[in-house]
This record gives C-alpha cells, sequence and structure tokens, in this order.
C-alpha cells in the first residue's frame, strides 16, 4: 500500500487515526506498531515476517554490540559487522537486479519491491554504529526500537533521523486537532506535489524517452531531462511530505527532508538542501570517520567525492548512480576552488540547475553509453535543434512545467514568511482550508481510475 | 491564528475522508469480485491487493472521479488518459508498442497451412490508432499498425494468401469506418473490407444497397471510452446490415469448452441493455460458433478470428452453407477439439494487429 493510494488515505490513514485516539496515551506506541506492522502486512505476510525478523535481528544485534561493549573485551566489532553485513545483504537483495536470486530464495517474486527498503537499512546501520561508538545505549524497549524501523508516517519515504533524535520526537510527542490539522495540510502538500507535479513531468519524461535517440532533437533531449529531475524531486519530496504529515497526525514532529533545493545558487547548497537527513547520513557515518585518517586535503577531496559516489550508488544501485554522486562530488569540489565567493544570485542558479540537468543524465541512464548518447543529443549530436514534436510538447506541458519550476522555489514560502501579520498571511490562512479540500479533490481525480499513484523513477 | 486554521481543516479534511470512507463502504453499487482467501494470497499480498482493488472499484461515485481525471488531465499535461489519447473527433489508443511476438505468430500460422490441406487466407486489421494514426502526436507513431502488419505478412509463407486491410481502411478513413471510442471498426468498415475478402475467397460481393442499415443504437460507448471515461467524446452508432430477400441462417448454435452446445444469435439485442453493446454481434465469446445457412452450396468457411471480426461475419451469410466461427482467445482447448480442419476447403485468419501481438493468441492451433 502506498501513501498516494485510495484506501490509505480514505481507509487506513482515518481509520488508524480514529484507533489510535481512542487508545489510552500509555498505550499508543504499541498501537502505533500495530497499525504499523499491518501497513507492512499490506504487502503481504512473507513481507511482514521478514520485516519483523529483519527488526528483530538488528535489534538483538545493538544489544549484543552495547553488551560486549560494556564487558571491555573489545568484541563489540563482530555483532556491529554481522549486523551491518546482514542489513546490507537486504538492502542489495531488494534493490540490485543482479540479486534477484537471494530474493526469490526468501520467496519473493522477482519484480518485488516495497519502497523505503533502502532508508529503513539506512536507519538500522546507523543505529548499530551509535550504540559501537557509545553515542548511545542499545534499545531494550522492542517497542520502541521496531517503531524507529517500521514505523509508517517514517516506512515509505524517512526521514532518516538518527535513533537519538527518534527518541526526543517520540518524548515530545504533541497531540491536538492542531496538530492533526498541520499534519493533513502536510499530507495533502506531498500528494499534490507526487500526484498533480510528478506523474505529469513523469508523463513528460516517459513521452521524450519514447523518441527514438537518433531522431531526437536538443530541445526534447534538454525537457526530458528537467522532467526527470522535476519528477524525481517532487516524488521525493512528495512522498517525504507525505511521511511528514502523516507523522505529525500522529503526534510525531518528524524533521522535512527535502529545502528547495533546485533553483540553488551554488551546486553545494543544492547538495546540502537535497534529501537533508540522507545527505547528513552519508556524511556522519562514512565522511567524518574517514576524514579522521587524514588531515591530508587532497586525500580528504578524494574521500568526500567516493562517498558522494556511495551516496550516488544507493540512489540506483547501478554504475550509473555511482557515476552521478561522484561527479556531484566533483562539481562541488570545483566550484569551491574556482567559482569566486561573491557572484550574482541568478548567475549561481542558472549554473547550478545547468550543471545538475546535465549530471542527471547519469542518474536517469540505464547504461553508461545510453547516458553518454542522450548528452551528445544535448548538445545537438543530432544536429536537429527542435522540431514539431518539441511544440507540441511545449504547448501540453507549459502549465506544469511553470507551475512546477515556481513550486521548486522558495519565493512562496518566503513571501508567507517575510508578510508578517499583513492582509496577505491573513488572506492565504483563511483560504488555505479550502485549498487543502481542493487539492485533496483534485488528487483523488487523479488516481481514482487505478485507485492509485505508482509512477516512482527510483524505487529507493 | 494558525492554530485555529489547522483545526478547521483538520474538520474539514476529516470530515471528507471520513464521509467517503463511509459512503464507500456502504456503497450499493458495489464491485463483488471475489477476495482469494487462500493461504498463498494471505503470504504473496494478492489478499491485501484484493482489497484494495475493490475500494478502488467501489469507490463511490467512482463515474464522477474517473471523467474528473479525464477533463483534468486533458487540461493541464498532454490529451492522454489512461493511455487513450483525446481528440475532438475520435479517441485513440495511444498504448503503442510494437510487439515481439508477431513473427512467432506468423510461424504458428505457417506450419496450420502447411499441416493442413486448405486454402488459408489472412486478414491483419489495423485498430483504430493504426488508421487515423496522423491524428496521434507524433512521437507515438514511430512504431506504425502499417510496420506490424508489413513485418507479420512478410514473415507469412507463400501458400497463405494475404489480404491488404490496412491501405482499404486508410483509403475510407474520412468514412465511418471505426468507431469513435473504440478501438474496433464499424459494420460499415467490416464491409468495406468484406468486398475484397470475399472476392479473394471467390465470391461476387453482396452491393451496399441490397442492405437495410438498422440503427441499433446511437449511444454505444467503446473500450476507449471505458478506460478515459471522457464525457465530451460522442457515443457511436451500433448497425445492423439486414440483407434484403437473401440466404437465412438455419441454425446457429455455439460450444464452449466443456464441449456442450447451446442456441446462439447472430445478433444478440439484449446486450443493448448491458454495460457491453458490443456483444450484440454474436453475443458472448464462446470457442466456437457454429452457423447453418439456407445456402446451397455446400461450401465450408472456417473463420480463426479475434472481436474484431464479430461484426464482420454477418456479410458472410449469403455465400455459404456453413460458416465455422472458431475463437483462439476463448479456448482452453486445441482446435482440433471442435472441428476437424479437413472438413474445410478454406480457412479465414481474421485478428486485429493487437490481438496478432499477443504472445499467446494461437496457443489453442499448437499440439
Amino acid at each position: 500500500m502506498l501513501y498516494s493510494s485510495l484506501l490509505f488515505i480514505y481507509g487506513f490513514l482515518p481509520i488508524s487515526m480514529l484507533i489510535y485516539y481512542i487508545t489510552k496515551q500509555k498505550y499508543r506506541d504499541g498501537v502505533l506498531l500495530a497499525l504499523s506492522l499491518v501497513f507492512c502486512a499490506s504487502n503481504g505476510l512473507r513481507f511482514l515476517f521478514f520485516i519483523i525478523f529483519y527488526t528483530l535481528f538488528n535489534y538483538l544485534m545493538g544489544i549484543l554490540t552495547d553488551i560486549i561493549k560494556k564487558s571491555g573485551t573489545s568484541l563489540e566489532a563482530i555483532p556491529l559487522f554481522a549486523g551491518i553485513t546482514a542489513d546490507i545483504t537486504v538492502i542489495f537483495m531488494f534493490r540490485a537486479e543482479y540479486m534477484s536470486w537471494l530474493r526469490n530464495t526468501f520467496g519473493f517474486p522477482d519484480d518485488f519491491f516495497i519502497p523505503g527498503i533502502s532508508f529503513l537499512v539506512l536507519s538500522s546501520i546507523g543505529y548499530l554504529i551509535d550504540i559501537y561508538c557509545g553515542r548511545i545505549r542499545a534499545e531494550k524497549n522492542i517497542i520502541s526500537f521496531s517503531l524507529y524501523t517500521v514505523m509508517f508516517p517514517k516506512f515509505t519515504a524517512g526521514p532518516v533521523v538518527r535513533y537519538r533524535s527518534f527518541l526526543k520526537i517520540n518524548k515530545n510527542k504533541k497531540y491536538g486537532l492542531s496538530e492533526i490539522g498541520k499534519g493533513l495540510a502536510i499530507f495533502i502538500k506531498g500528494l499534490a506535489k507526487k500526484i498533480i507535479i510528478a506523474d505529469t513531468m513523469y508523463q513528460l519524461y516517459m513521452a521524450v524517452n519514447d523518441i527514438d535517440i537518433e531522431k531526437l532533437s536538443s530541445v526534447n533531449a534538454w525537457l526530458g531531462i528537467i522532467a526527470y529531475m522535476l519528477c524525481l524531486y517532487f516524488t521525493l519530496s512528495g512522498f517525504a511530505d507525505m511521511g511528514t504529515g502523516i507523522g505529525y497526525c500522529f503526534g510525531y514532529r518528524l524533521p522535512n527532508s527535502f529545502n528547495y533545493p533546485i533553483f540553488s545558487s551554488r551546486i553545494k547548497y543544492f547538495a546540502s538542501k537535497w534529501h537533508i537527513q540522507i545527505v547528513r547520513w552519508f556524511k556522519f557515518y562514512i565522511s567524518k570517520p574517514l576524514y579522521k585518517i587524514t588531515k591530508n586535503n587532497r586525500i580528504r577531496r578524494i574521500l568526500f567525492i567516493s562517498v558522494w559516489c556511495i551516496a550516488g550508488f544507493w540512489y540506483s544501485f547501478s554504475i550509473n548512480g555511482a557515476v552521478w554522486g561522484g561527479l556531484v562530488g566533483i562539481s562541488i569540489t570545483a566550484e569551491n576552488f574556482f567559482v569566486r565567493k561573491k557572484i550574482l544570485k541568478a548567475t549561481g542558479i542558472m549554473y547550478t540547475f545547468f550543471i545538475m540537468s546535465v549530471l542527471m543524465v547519469f542518474l536517469a541512464g540505464d547504461s553508461m553509453l545510453d547516458s553518454a548518447r542522450y548528452l551528445l543529443v544535448m548538445f545537438g549530436g543530432n544536429r536537429l535543434f527542435a522540431d514539431s514534436i518539441s511544440v507540441y510538447f511545449f504547448k501540453s506541458y507549459i502549465v506544469v512545467l511553470l507551475i512546477s519550476m515556481y513550486a521548486s522555489t522558495d519565493l512562496f514560502r518566503n513571501m508567507i514568511l517575510r508578510s508578517g501579520k499583513s492582509k496577505l498571511k491573513t488572506a492565504f490562512s483563511a483560504i488555505s482550508p479550502v485549498i487543502a479540500a481542493f487539492l485533496l479533490i483534485v488528487c483523488t481525480a487523479l488516481i481514482s481510475y487505478s485507485g492509485f499513484s505508482d509512477m516512482i523513477l527510483l524505487k529507493l | 491564528m494558525s492554530k485555529i486554521i489547522h483545526r478547521i481543516i483538520a474538520f474539514f479534511i476529516l470530515l471528507i475522508m471520513a464521509s467517503v470512507l463511509i459512503l464507500t463502504a456502504t456503497n450499493k453499487n458495489s464491485d463483488n469480485t471475489s477476495i482469494p482467501l487462500t493461504f498463498s494470497a494471505f503470504m504473496d499480498g494478492s489478499f491485501f491487493r484484493s482489497i484494495e482493488n475493490r475500494f478502488t472499484m467501489n469507490f463511490i461515485e467512482r463515474d464522477f472521479w474517473t471523467s474528473s481525471k479525464a477533463k483534468i488531465e486533458s487540461q493541464i499535461c498532454e490529451k492522454i488518459v489512461n493511455d487513450v489519447y483525446i481528440n475532438s473527433e475520435r479517441l485513440l489508443n495511444a498504448d503503442i508498442s510494437y510487439s515481439p511476438f508477431y513473427e512467432s505468430n506468423a510461424d504458428i500460422v505457417n506450419r496450420f497451412a502447411k499441416e493442413n490441406d486448405c486454402a488459408v487466407y489472412f486478414v491483419a486489421v489495423p485498430d483504430s490508432s493504426g488508421v487515423y494514426s496522423d491524428i496521434l502526436p507524433e512521437y507515438l507513431t514511430d512504431d506504425t499498425e502499417k510496420q506490424c502488419i508489413d513485418t507479420l505478412y512478410s514473415r507469412l509463407g507463400n501458400n497463405i494468401r494475404r489480404i491488404d486491410a490496412y491501405n482499404i481502411l486508410k483509403r475510407l478513413n474520412e468514412n465511418y469506418i471505426y468507431f469513435r471510442s473504440d478501438t474496433k471498426w464499424t459494420s460499415y468498415g467490416a464491409y468495406c473490407v468484406y468486398r475484397t475478402v470475399i472476392q479473394k475467397l471467390g465470391f461476387q460481393p453482396s452491393p451496399y444497397d441490397k442492405y437495410t442499415i438498422e440503427h441499433v443504437t446511437d449511444n454505444f460507448r467503446g473500450n476507449l471510452w471505458e478506460k478515459s471515461h471522457y464525457m465530451k467524446s460522442k457515443p457511436d452508432i451500433l448497425d445492423i446490415y439486414n440483407y434484403n430477400d437473401g440466404a437465412e441462417i438455419v441454425s446457429c448454435t455455439g460450444l464452449d469448452n466443456t464441449l456442450h452446445s447451446c442456441r446462439k444469435e447472430l445478433y444478440c439485442r439484449n446486450a443493448i441493455n448491458s454495460d457491453d453493446m458490443y456483444r450484440l454481434y454474436l453475443g458472448n465469446d464462446m470457442p466456437l460458433v457454429q452457423i447453418k445457412t439456407s445456402v446451397n452450396n455446400e461450401r465450408k468457411l472456417l473463420v480463426i478470428k479475434d472481436n474484431f471480426a464479430n461484426c464482420f461475419i454477418p456479410f458472410l451469410i449469403q455465400h455459404y452453407s456453413v460458416i465455422d466461427i472458431f475463437s483462439p482467445e476463448c479456448s482452453v482447448r486445441n482446435i482440433g477439439d471442435f472441428v476437424n480442419i479437413g472438413d474445410y476447403e478454406q480457412v479465414l485468419f481474421l485478428f486485429s494487429t493487437e490481438s496478432l501481438g499477443n504472445e499467446n493468441i494461437f496457443s489453442s492451433l499448437t499440439d
């Protein structure tokens, strides 16, 4: 079951909220866990049993690491290693095509995939490392730990918060109708991002993909890759917003995952605003320990680029993804060298958008050869600048393209924030319930035929 | 201020969610497709998928929502809704892809012709998006139906007589030869191809003015409308072509997969009051339909076809004593269980290009 399905929006979510809020406060964690297990079970009991086993395994590895560490025998690396190896095996099993044999061994069909596995694995690895490093003690309460791994508001799209932060969020839960309202508003914003914008951009990207590469004009190639980038951004941030919104509905104030990265004025700002918790995770758990090895700046730069390669690989589980990550790392390094500290914001936005669009070709491609050919077409390789199809695409998609570009910027948010207590803010607040209801109705209509929206570029 | 607004949002949205949930749960027009209650269904998730599917099908005012989807999508992006291209004139299938199975299906027909001592005729009929491809966006027409038909025909053996329906229909596409809301041809489209087919089969075609055309309904909504629910598209007309003072049907029987026979009719008029009006032609699909006519020439024809041919069959009545119609799509048995192919001097294959790209379409023709 996806967040973007009719059964979830009009069935699972309201019923879950009802059950949650009629339960006494001290039992709510248990109820939320039970609901999360039902959410997992919607993908089949085989998956549910797998998730239960996976959670128990990491729970035990955490406790073992803690006990051994406390005993002072210096063998705590053994359960840590076992846990991380199992976690990495799980992510490869579900994400890598070449590991489908292992998927089959567990009885999952070839095309089986549940969105959220990649976030789950990062959370679990982070938890074990934190125990190993002595930052936290192993969680003895199985309900609290299980909520950290399988809680359905963060299962599909994160955010990958560290266990300590999660405990704080859990401890400071806020209940009330206004929290639910805030959560529902965020949920609907995410739903609209996914269904109205991301799905439309997906159609444009697929339409461009339908054209034979030898007949593709440069304009169409650029349109295709911009559509890909916008689709990816709005899908990931849409699901993340939906998760955050659901979290608020249950009292959990989960953090945002994106901070308007697309029109950043520098590549490094793009990187720091893109999938914030994921980028932080790689920085905290991989870059930081590696930096401690050496103080040599050159080696550190190489390490920085390598970690971006790993992050890129995490996105697509292919060489293309690793190359994309590596190139982002190289771009940030080069930017620090070559771009002056003071440049016009517009210039910065333009070059960042240009470079990130070009690099996106690697994340979008099936192979390096495909990406290279596509890049060539973008820069006039087919000696065809534009054609009648370009006009058709512009005419068909211009409205959503412009909306998505505006929605990718922080202009509207800043306008509302800066307006203080002005009439504009009051007017917007007053009509926001109508906007929320309107967007929910439009999204419902758009998924009414199939019952869900599963147009996803990267299965994370 | 913001707390009050958030409370109002919560109240409104929860009210909408609860109302929709209650109305959907109590929806009387419920879809009662069975939900699998087996152990394996629980394990692999098909139980939950069935529940999700039923919830979607029973969703309150589903038709309103799906038609709203068509309206919204046709405004904000390409005029393609659920793989249906929306044009002011007609709806067209936009899910066009080149099937890899044309060659293997042609090989099966070749083997069939080689193993059986009869004259084999083959007609591949394009669907409406093939004949009206110029309406579709340019990027969708790379793999044209013409190419598919050419691939298939070039693979067929020399002993098989190919009939070029594509060019006949393309030439006449100003006429009402295809439904506006369906992928299939109209009775008039079938008649236009019949004139050529019947000459190849060795007869003179019945002249058009010999027919009395009865408009059975002008409210037919086809498969493309079912997918898109685009309300602005015009409904279609279903016609019956009655041949004045011609041969009559002596008997019409159908054989199901258990080889039980039942009475059939060439036209099932009750279908007009059902969801699937196209069943007007030949009624419910059955593996074999046997038609005996008052024609006294002892000629027997075996038609192997998909449902495209249903409105074509009536035109053959004037020429054969016996017409046996085999539908491989409906059959779980081998064709040999239904008919003895040696009894026929002529076999006519009549399929749409869509069916011909289906991997298993001819599985009942192989041993």
